[in-house]
């Protein structure tokens, strides 16, 4: 067994007295999808913010990716060294278009030069099947799934060694999520390894390997995710969550 | 309008109108209003590369053509050296200027930008008035060395020299703005305004970028205040003062934040209206009222600036 590529180590996140990540740990392996469910305001997307330094890195605990201690670093590195992620909510540069977001991306994260990033970021966009006639508009007239496309395609073109998704599928179509459940798998197939934060269980349980829940701030089960959705925490969680 | 049109066609018409002004209009008065709206073209839109495209709310730009005007007079009034080198050292002190204000501004935000940029420009005046025996004080300096091109002196042919020196320094400095914006460095800086957040895990360093674009808004409107203080043979504090600042925020606002040629269009415009209110009874003071008011009105109407009207009034010929 190899060492995990990624590992959370007792990480915290605290704003004011709210402890929105508590003590956290779990480590993610080389090649897999892993999965994070949790109800609204469990800490997913904290969790994902902190290990990405966005803003900053967590309250305490450690962050190692590839072997590296990079809890203290700030974004643009831990991006450029190849742990790179989505946002929740739509996230775009409003006056770029898609083409010009894409390539920026390959310019700063991938380090190419003009030329290799523009060839590159055709290649992106046609990975995640994004409309040709729409990559040169300005992007704050894109669709929620072409943002959606985009902002995959932007984290994709500097060939990261892990892809940190967080709600991809929330406001899509079923037709569209069926569309990226296969780019996932695909990206997957690659060698990239994923995280994935979903609402959508259907997705989280097609495409995951092993699956974390999360309640509020804390881990309340890992494992295989027909174990996982089985256990009677989880379900007081969501439905107790829910309701 | 198509693109084509509006970035290369239109600006490559202004320009040859300009070139051939000096054979209309051979008084020299007003061949010094062109110089001067061609100085301050230079510096709204090279304030507008931090302001408009990066976001950086920088209040202390005049900073950096006050550092100009400062240090082509004394390099050649006081140590003597050629006004073309002086003209060029204003730019460099400028930057190195922009690079100690950049460093404590890139990490703050919105109004403390403001707060420490005004700060700064007000600092810059203090030291300028302090030291009275390098920089004349309240006095300011005069008869600084005025330009040659080998036997020939510019304050001949009524200002012609001067009007085509002022006109190339627009064009390159214009020329410059282009590349930077055009280019993926200058797409990253409309990012970090727009999107920190995501900028930063694109691999934009956030801080990084902001500094960058400091030191480079400052390149121009430094070479703008050696030529401003070489063409007037003067230097004095007043160009760190409110009035000038808030003119030239006037031709940024006016003429569209994020725009290159909006400002430019806004500076030669606003450089003439002030000048022809000045001349009416009455309006000598209330002229900056009447730019204020226009300001506001702009905003009100138009956030986008004059570009963006005309692009409203000539719709785009694309689908
Ligand atoms: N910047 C912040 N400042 C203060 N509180 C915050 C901040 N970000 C998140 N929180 C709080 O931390 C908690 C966890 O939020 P988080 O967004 O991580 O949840 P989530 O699991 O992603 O929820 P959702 O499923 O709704 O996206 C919430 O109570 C939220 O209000
Ligand atoms: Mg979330």
């Amino acid at each position: 067994m190899s060492s995990p590529i990624l590992q959370a180590v007792g990480v915290s996140k605290t704003f004011g007295a709210l402890k929105a990540v508590n003590e956290v740990s779990f480590s993610v392996n080389r090649g897999e999808i892993f999965g994070i469910a949790g109800p609204n305001g469990s800490g997913k997307s904290t969790l994902f913010n902190l290990m990405t330094g966005i803003p900053f890195g967590p309250s305490s605990g450690q962050v190692h990716f590839e072997g590296t201690q990079i809890d203290h670093w700030p974004a643009h590195r831990i991006a450029r060294s190849g742990l790179c992620r989505t946002f929740q909510k739509d996230a775009e540069f409003p006056e770029l278009s898609a083409l010009e977001t894409v390539q920026i991306s390959a310019a700063y994260n991938g380090r190419l030069s003009r030329k290799g990033a523009a060839s590159e970021a055709d290649k992106a966009l046609d990975l995640v099947e994004m409309d040709a006639a729409r990559r040169t508009m300005k992007s704050h007239g894109l669709s929620v799934y072409e943002k959606k496309q985009l902002m995959i395609a932007s984290a994709l073109v500097s060939k990261p060694s892990v892809l940190m998704l967080d709600e991809p599928a929330s406001g899509l179509t079923k037709p569209e999520i069926s569309n990226l459940d296969a780019l996932l798998i695909n990206v997957n197939k690659s060698g990239i390894t994923v995280l994935l934060i979903e609402h959508v269980l259907s997705l989280l349980l097609s495409v995951s390997q092993r699956l974390m829940v999360l309640n509020q701030g804390a881990v309340l089960a890992e494992g295989a995710p027909a174990e996982v959705v089985k256990d009677a925490s989880v379900i007081e969680a969501y439905l107790g969550g829910r309701g | 309008m198509t693109p084509t049109v509006k970035n290369v066609a239109l600006p490559l018409i202004c320009l040859a109108l300009l070139l051939v002004v000096p054979a209309v209009v051979s008084d020299s008065y007003t061949r010094h209003l062109f110089i001067i709206a061609f100085i301050y073209a230079i510096i709204a839109s090279n304030w507008n590369l931090s302001l408009g495209h990066c976001g950086v709310f920088n209040f202390g730009h005049l900073t950096f053509f006050g550092v100009g005007v400062y240090t082509a007079a004394i390099a050649a009034k006081t140590l003597g050296v050629s006004p073309w080198i002086s003209i060029l050292s204003g730019g460099v002190t400028a930057a190195l200027a922009a690079f100690i204000i950049a460093a404590p501004v890139a990490r703050l935000k919105g109004i403390y930008v403001v707060l420490v940029t005004f700060a700064f420009s007000q600092l810059a005046m203090q030291l300028v008035l302090s030291q009275s025996q390098i920089t004349g004080g309240a006095e300011g300096m005069v008869r600084i060395p005025y330009l040659k091109l080998g036997d020939y002196s510019f304050i001949r042919d009524y200002k012609l020299g001067y009007y085509y020196a002022g006109l190339a320094l627009l064009s390159v400095s214009t020329l410059f703005l282009i590349a930077v914006t055009r280019s993926p460095f200058g797409k990253s800086l409309t990012a970090v305004r727009d999107a920190e957040d995501y900028a930063a895990s694109r691999g934009i360093s956030v801080s990084r970028q902001r500094i960058l674009v400091l030191i480079l808004s400052a390149i121009f409107t430094g070479f703008a205040g050696g030529f401003y203080a070489i063409y007037l043979r003067v230097a004095s504090p007043e160009v760190f003062g409110f009035g000038t600042l808030s003119l030239a925020l006037s031709m940024v606002l006016i003429g569209g934040t994020g725009t290159t040629f909006g400002p430019i269009v806004a500076a030669l415009a606003l450089t003439f209206a002030t000048e022809s209110l000045a001349g009416i009874r009455g309006f000598e003071e209330a002229r900056f009222i009447v730019i204020a008011v226009a300001m506001i009105l702009v905003l009100r109407v138009a956030p986008g600036g004059v570009l963006g009207i005309l692009d409203r009034l000539l719709p785009s010929a694309r689908q």
